[in-house]
């Protein structure tokens, strides 16, 4: 052991006097914390937005007049959905499936972005994140380290008086993986300062842990790479131009060609199409605005037999109200078999993109990466869904009082004149159905969990880098 | 004996690059082993380290078959290749304590300084990177690394290529010490002048073969024929500097 730490102090006494190393980490370091502090200042930005925008929607709701409870369902809604804690470090895809959704009835409408700045944004290096530095940059930080750290002994010909000393091959090894190792850790170090932020934010330190721990072991398995590079190839260059061909296939071109396969191998349908089909269905239960509706009609019979009346004057409650309900359930169980089918599909589509992460580590880790700050797919679908539970709580709440504190005879009197327009409407009190919206992330075991198949993927990379480089290790030879 | 070679045969891509060569080298002996290149000098030296085993035929250091215990031998010996480089980031004092550690010896700066001025390494130039060295400086360095290690052996390969003539005077004279106190020295050369003056037995390797084997008092006798045969790879025959 005491070999190992000499070997791995030699090397950071080797880098430390190297003008390239230095350079190297030094321009990483610039450009980490600049995203991190760049990302930081507009995540912090985007949250107080989107709260703020959020309340005075909730507000705009609220104080809306007194007005016929129909017309409210109409009126609408916003969701704003705040960022994840961890998003200062992980945008994920939040960039492309935007944070703002408009909830109204008989629709569920598709989210979108919430402000014209974020659209100005992608004219810029908005995309560069501290996560994508990780996945992308950082490699090739450690190759540029590592790369000579075997070979640079064979040509500068001290491998055959070290392993002639008695030093075997896997304790020169591991004492270089050693080096490289603490200092992909300090490389990670911004990340925990990010992380710290984070906690202040209102996320777990598990999170923060299993983020960290995710990106180590990333980063040891390019240590393996770039350290089994340098033992197998006899020169420098030899040795350089891999392992750089290597990042460029992993980084770049597999994670590009996985995504193109996924999306030809399991086509999601497009939206206008999805669209018209929903249309046509939805149609078949009956539309919620006209009593008389055909599809209606056993619900009407059914009313009327269980209040023993037989006009629907004669009801206790507004039939129109009782219809737009029935329909809206009617409407949103299509809707929510729509959703379904479509949130199944883009599962489908993401669980072929995480199998091609036995290809590319990248692939893996951005998943990882994504899944534990609460910004991957699955929490795409988790506002999708809790948006959709308060859509359907508010409309139907309006519905309720649509049924309950409107009499049928105002209500379908309301165009005679503006005295039954005025008794067409209801107090604005009853607009309190909605309870303030605040979207949250999974807890931790759940997106753990969600993300345990890049997790085995990543731990099957690490053990077979590290196996090949320990049999190497015990092979090699001046 | 400190090394022996015995009916050693070795295989390389599939060609024999030693035939059954055997001979031996005593404690505070020389042996200087001569050939043009390709001959299976180096491999030679290798072999005692462990790091081409034999195909037939065994290699001993201290009695003890390398085979069966390489860490064992290697323990014992100190090994200085053709291009001597060390560590070019490092001055010759940080060199020493660094590969000291290494191997699991512990120096003082004194010690060091001892060795270094055993091996006539100016004071002026320790605190130089080794990286501004001339190879005969490194190859001091290297040498005062042997002696502070204090091992039983030491294998050169090609110590005199590429020094001028007084630094090889000046190498020989350490080596000619480090033998007198007791080591075994097994040096492998093209420079038949120089081996003829230093060492106390010589060896002629052709082909993987030894062709010839002579002690010091002997040297007079050394069949400038056989000298030829063994650099017959060689355009300049380093035969003629023998009988110059």
């Amino acid at each position: 052991m005491k070999q190992v730490l000499l070997i791995a102090a030699g090397e950071w006494r080797y880098w430390l006097r190297s003008q390239l190393a230095l350079g190297g980490a030094l321009i990483f370091l610039v450009l980490i914390v600049a995203t991190s502090l760049l990302n930081n200042l507009r995540m912090e930005a985007e949250k107080q937005t989107r709260t703020r925008q959020q309340t005075e929607a909730e507000e705009t709701f609220l104080s809306q007049p007194d007005r016929h409870p129909h017309r409210m369902v109409h009126y609408g809604h916003y969701l704003f959905r705040a960022p994840a804690p961890l998003a200062l470090l992980d945008p994920g895809i939040d960039a492309v499936t935007g944070q703002a959704i408009f909830l109204e009835g008989h629709r569920q409408n598709t989210v979108m972005f919430a402000e014209s700045a974020a659209s100005a944004d992608f004219g810029g290096l908005s995309w560069l994140s501290p996560a994508l530095i990780y996945q992308l940059f950082a490699p090739l930080v450690i190759i540029l380290l590592g790369h000579g750290s075997v070979v640079r002994e064979r040509e500068t010909a001290m491998l055959a008086p070290l392993l002639a000393m008695g030093i075997s091959g896997r304790t020169l090894i591991a004492g270089k993986a050693l080096a490289l190792l603490s200092f992909a850790v300090c490389l990670l170090l911004p990340l925990v300062a990010g992380g710290a932020m984070a906690l202040a934010g209102g996320e777990t330190l598990i999170a923060l842990l299993s983020l960290f721990g995710a990106y180590c072991v990333y980063l040891a398995l390019w240590v393996a790479l770039t350290l089994l590079a340098s033992t197998t190839f006899k020169k420098h260059s030899t040795v350089l131009a891999v392992t750089t061909a290597l990042w460029f296939g992993f980084s770049l071109v597999l994670p590009a060609v996985a995504v193109d396969l996924a999306s030809n191998s399991e086509p999601v349908a497009g939206k206008i199409e999805t669209d018209l089909a929903m249309l046509a269905d939805s149609r078949k239960v009956g539309d919620g605005h006209n009593a008389n509706d055909p599809a209606l009609q056993q619900l009407r019979a059914d009313l009327l037999e269980k209040h023993s009346v037989e006009r629907i004057e004669d009801l206790p409650v507004n039939f129109r109200g009782i219809v737009a309900m029935e329909a809206e359930q009617k409407l949103t169980k299509v809707l929510n078999d729509y959703a379904a089918s479509r949130m199944a599909a883009e599962r489908r589509q993401e669980k072929r993109l995480i199998d091609y992460g036995w290809l590319t580590p990248v692939l893996a880790v951005a998943f990882l990466s994504r899944s534990i700050a609460g910004t991957d797919l699955a929490h795409y679908h988790r506002f999708q869904r809790a948006a959709e539970a308060v859509r359907f709580a508010f409309v139907q709440g309006l519905n309720r009082v649509h049924v309950e504190k409107l009499s049928y005879q105002d209500d379908i009197n309301r165009n005679k004149n503006e005295a039954a327009w005025q008794r067409a409407r209801v107090d604005a009190s009853n607009w309190q159905v909605l309870d303030t919206f605040q979207f949250r992330t999974a807890g931790i075991s759940q997106r753990i969990q969600h993300a345990s198949s890049s997790i085995r993927i990543l731990l099957a990379w690490l053990t077979v880098m590290f196996g090949i480089l320990f049999w190497c290790g015990g092979k090699i030879k001046p | 004996m400190k090394l022996q070679a015995d009916s050693l045969h070795i295989m390389r891509s599939g060609q024999e690059v030693l035939s059954g060569i055997s001979f031996s080298v005593d404690s505070g002996e020389i042996y200087a082993l001569l050939g043009g290149n390709g001959a299976g000098k180096s491999t030679t030296l290798l072999s005692f380290l462990g790091f081409l085993p034999p195909s037939s035929g065994r290699v001993c250091v201290n009695g003890n078959d390398v085979e069966s215990d390489i860490a064992l031998a290697r323990k014992v010996i100190a090994y200085l290749p053709e291009s001597v480089s060390l560590y070019g980031h490092l001055n010759a004092y940080e060199n020493i304590d660094y590969l000291l550690q290494l191997s699991g010896v512990s120096a003082s700066g004194e010690k060091i300084n001892t060795a270094l001025d055993q091996v006539s390494l100016m004071p002026a130039a320790r605190q130089r990177k080794l990286r501004d060295y001339s190879k005969g400086m490194r190859q001091r360095v290297a040498i005062a690394l042997a002696i502070l290690r204090d091992t039983d052996i030491l294998l050169l390969d090609e110590p005199s290529s590429g020094l001028d003539p007084g630094a090889i005077d000046e190498f020989h004279q350490i080596v000619r010490n480090l033998a007198d106190n007791g080591k075994a020295i097994l040096m492998v050369t093209h420079d038949v002048y120089g081996a003829c003056q230093v060492a106390d037995k010589i060896g002629l390797l052709h082909n993987g073969k030894l062709v010839g084997e002579y002690a010091a008092t002997e040297q007079a006798h050394i069949d400038t024929e056989t000298v030829h045969k063994a650099f017959s790879s060689t355009a300049d025959s380093p035969a003629h500097a023998l009988s110059a």
